[in-house]
């Protein structure tokens, strides 16, 4: 008989959710929801009337993780509504920003999965914070990376965190020769180390992958050799950037997108019947406790020709460079490899990034009501913002961000998998959920799910 | 009072040794001399000074990242200069880690204050790596200068080759010669509000501060602070860039100094304690407090 048994909240990542599982006698998950409990932001909302300035610096602030992209995303989104073209080095200098977020988030990652994961013929698992090497050397490079991604990041958009630098029409500022030097010296410097990094984690992860078993909370947990397969489909825009509705050929196509509400894809009310007081931290939710995925869900599910996505490094491997690994495992490698990718591309942008060349638009259309998208390459996917501008003002806006569209494609990676690795599927995905956390009104129906989530 | 220079390691009078940077230089040419050599020796890989604006002697942060450039920021230009709102965008698309910072005592302590409370300012503070402060009694607005040039001075702004505040004077000279000085008692009334609760005038929280009050002319009096002061101001030394006096043999000296610190002290006191009763039924706050 199947038991539920609930992970509340499940940690390691950035933001609030939480795991519902249905499992069997085996423990083996046959129903998994992985939902988001972070409350809504309405960010959409408190968009409408403002300027198309001030909207994407407000959408940034939906989390602090990848501002970057969001920043971008809302701002390109403008652009699109508006059709304001925008300088090459002004591209360039977004581009330069991008990979530096994405280098940055890649380094934080690896921080929040190394926990899992095992030192190499031995059966101790890998903490980060230790003092003790090999550890300790690793560490170190970590956070050498953040650092040279959050600089190029500050140098190139104004702030590592809630980018200041761009703006509708382009960039405010143009970096200087010697601005250009630095992140270019930084670049470099990061390169060795991404490829040492890479190097590292790819064989830490095959290591893990090469085990029968992980010890959860004391237990010995079986590794299934499929863990985290899927039969999702994959969306990417771009290797590294991303497309808007201006391009002549954009890589995403809004018409092939649908949202549907929770209650359409998640479980409903149950009660806990499996709990674990020894799984870390602090156990599971206890039995008897009432939960109901369906309406404490707060996100929507996203899809893309009628089913969801996946999004993120392998999406993005698989779709420009034919990357094939499946599972949790092939999806932590795809984001390794993407390290010293965004470092060789970043190097190639700074390279041709021209220092006294424009970078702010000559004339910036004020917009008129049509709608336009941006889609950005996030680290941890594709993101999605829409917006409809008329006389400077944004009339609605609209955000589809990675994490949203990995919701509902990881609950079915998560069938097949012992419910304690649920976890470790998740955070394959590198969650973002504070901005995965929306409600989109779009047409006369949806309006009475808003009410019913408010009930 | 006692206090009213403020801590420092040591005090001299001095002057620069470049017959370059005198030539344009308001006193000593202390901070210009400091900042070239801070450049030279990499202590500094850009300064923030009063550059040339878009009118004349209106002056606009600018972010000198060579001697030649450092040069045309010389000298002292009597209205304000938003210096610290570049300190920022130093270290970002300008892509400095090491900023020198020269600014009026109140700009001090807002790099200082930004340094311990870094809103805004993220990985700005430890950028920071020299700060030369300028004595200053109180400010102007830029139509205050325009004002009391133009006007009071006849003069066109344009026409102006230097302005001074000293023995007691506003002094303007002209380019074709003219020397024109106004009573201290007909600027008071242009000055900068703002400037009359400030309560310092030795810029007291700088690595090293300089002004001409207390030396000689073309000498300038020179507080080294700060143990990076300090340092910059042994290594400039060492190098010969500068000569120096024992403050204590030169006429007028620290007391000269002690005098208007404490009556710019005294006075603006007097203004915060007014502002203690000011408002309907609400002081306004007294910054020092």
């Amino acid at each position: 008989m199947s038991k539920v048994v609930e992970i509340s909240p499940t940690t390691r990542h950035e933001g609030h959710s939480k795991l519902v599982l249905k499992v069997n006698d085996a423990g083996i998950i046959e129903t998994g929801n992985w939902c988001s409990i972070t409350p809504v932001r309405g960010v959409e909302k408190l968009a409408i009337g403002k300027t198309m300035e001030q909207v994407p610096k407000i959408a940034s602030r939906v989390c602090g993780i990848c501002p970057i992209a969001h920043t971008l995303a809302g701002i390109e989104s403008m652009e699109a509504s508006i059709k304001c073209e925008i300088p090459k080095d002004a591209k360039q200098l977004r581009f330069i920003l991008q990979l530096a977020n994405r280098l940055h988030s890649i380094a934080l990652h690896n921080i929040l999965i190394l926990p899992d994961l095992y030192i190499p013929g031995t059966d101790t698992k890998i903490n980060p914070f230790t003092p003790e090497e090999p550890v300790r050397s690793v560490a170190k490079r970590i956070q050498r990376l953040r650092e040279i991604g959050q600089t190029i990041g500050q140098v190139s958009g104004g702030e590592a965190i809630h980018p200041s630098n761009p703006r509708v029409g382009g960039m405010y500022k143009a970096c200087t020769e010697r601005a250009k030097t630095k992140m270019y010296d930084l670049a470099k410097e990061g390169l060795v180390l991404a490829h040492q990094q890479m190097d590292f984690m790819i064989a830490v992860l095959r290591n893990f992958q090469k085990r029968d078993w992980a010890d959860v909370g004391g237990a010995k947990i079986a590794i299934p050799k499929d863990l985290g397969y899927h039969n999702q489909g994959y969306m990417a825009t771009h290797p590294f950037y991303g497309t808007t509705s201006m391009d002549e050929c954009p890589t995403w196509d809004y018409s092939r997108f649908k949202e549907v509400r929770p209650w359409d894809w998640y479980m409903g009310e149950m009660e806990v019947s499996l709990a674990d007081p020894k799984y870390p931290i602090g156990g599971t939710t206890p039995v008897g406790t009432k939960v109901n995925p369906q309406m404490e869900a707060c996100t929507g599910i996203p899809m893309y020709d009628g089913a969801p996505v996946e999004v993120g490094p392998r999406a993005r491997l698989a779709t420009f460079k034919g990357y094939d690994e499946k599972g949790t495992v092939g999806q932590h490698i795809a984001r390794q490899m993407e390290y010293t990718d965004s470092l060789y591309a970043m190097i190639a942008a700074i390279d041709e990034y021209n220092p006294s060349g424009k970078v702010v638009a000559d004339y910036i259309p004020q917009g008129d009501g049509s709608m336009g998208w941006a889609a950005n390459e996030a680290p941890r996917g594709t993101d999605v913002h829409l917006a409809k501008v008329k006389d400077g003002r944004v009339l609605w806006y609209s955000m589809l961000v990675p994490t949203t569209w990995n919701f509902g494609t990881c609950s079915a990676a998560l069938t097949g998998a012992p419910w304690q690795l649920a976890e470790v599927v998740v955070r394959a995905y590198d969650p973002c959920v504070s901005c995965a956390t929306h409600m989109i009104v779009i047409d006369e129906d949806n309006r009475i799910v808003a009410q019913k989530l408010i009930q | 009072m006692g206090t009213e220079l403020g801590k420092y390691k040591s005090c001299v009078s001095a002057r620069s040794t470049d017959k370059e940077i005198l030539k344009g230089a308001q006193d000593g040419g202390i901070v210009t001399q400091l900042f070239a050599f801070a450049l030279d020796e990499g202590i500094i890989d850009g300064a923030i000074v009063a550059g040339a604006g878009d009118e004349p002697w209106r002056p606009r942060p600018f972010i000198a990242t060579t001697k030649a450039e450092l040069f045309a920021a010389r000298g002292t230009k009597y209205n304000i200069c938003p210096n610290v709102s570049f300190i920022k965008e130093a270290t970002r698309s300008y892509g400095l880690d090491k900023v020198g910072i020269v600014g009026t005592p109140c700009q001090m302590q807002a790099v200082r204050k930004g340094q311990l409370y870094p809103i805004g300012l993220r990985d700005v503070g430890d950028k920071i790596a020299l700060a030369i402060g300028i004595f200053c009694m109180e400010n102007f607005p830029y139509q205050s200068i325009v004002q009391l040039v133009e006007d009071h001075a006849a003069m066109k702004m344009e026409a102006v080759k230097k302005m001074e505040i000293g023995k007691g004077k506003f002094w303007v000279y002209g380019q074709r010669g003219q020397v024109v000085q106004l009573p201290l008692k007909v600027t008071h009334k242009y000055e900068q509000p703002g400037c009359h609760v400030c309560l310092d005038y030795v810029a007291n929280l700088a690595d090293v501060s300089t002004g001409s009050v207390g030396s000689a002319d073309g000498w300038s009096t020179v507080f080294v602070r700060t143990r990076a002061g300090d340092s910059v101001w042994a290594k400039a030394i060492a190098a010969g860039c500068f000569e120096t006096q024992p403050i204590e043999k030169v006429k007028p000296g620290l007391e000269l100094v002690s005098k208007l610190a404490n009556e710019k002290i005294t006075k603006n006191k007097t203004t915060l304690e007014e502002r203690a009763t000011f408002g309907v039924g609400k002081a306004l706050r007294n910054p020092y407090i």
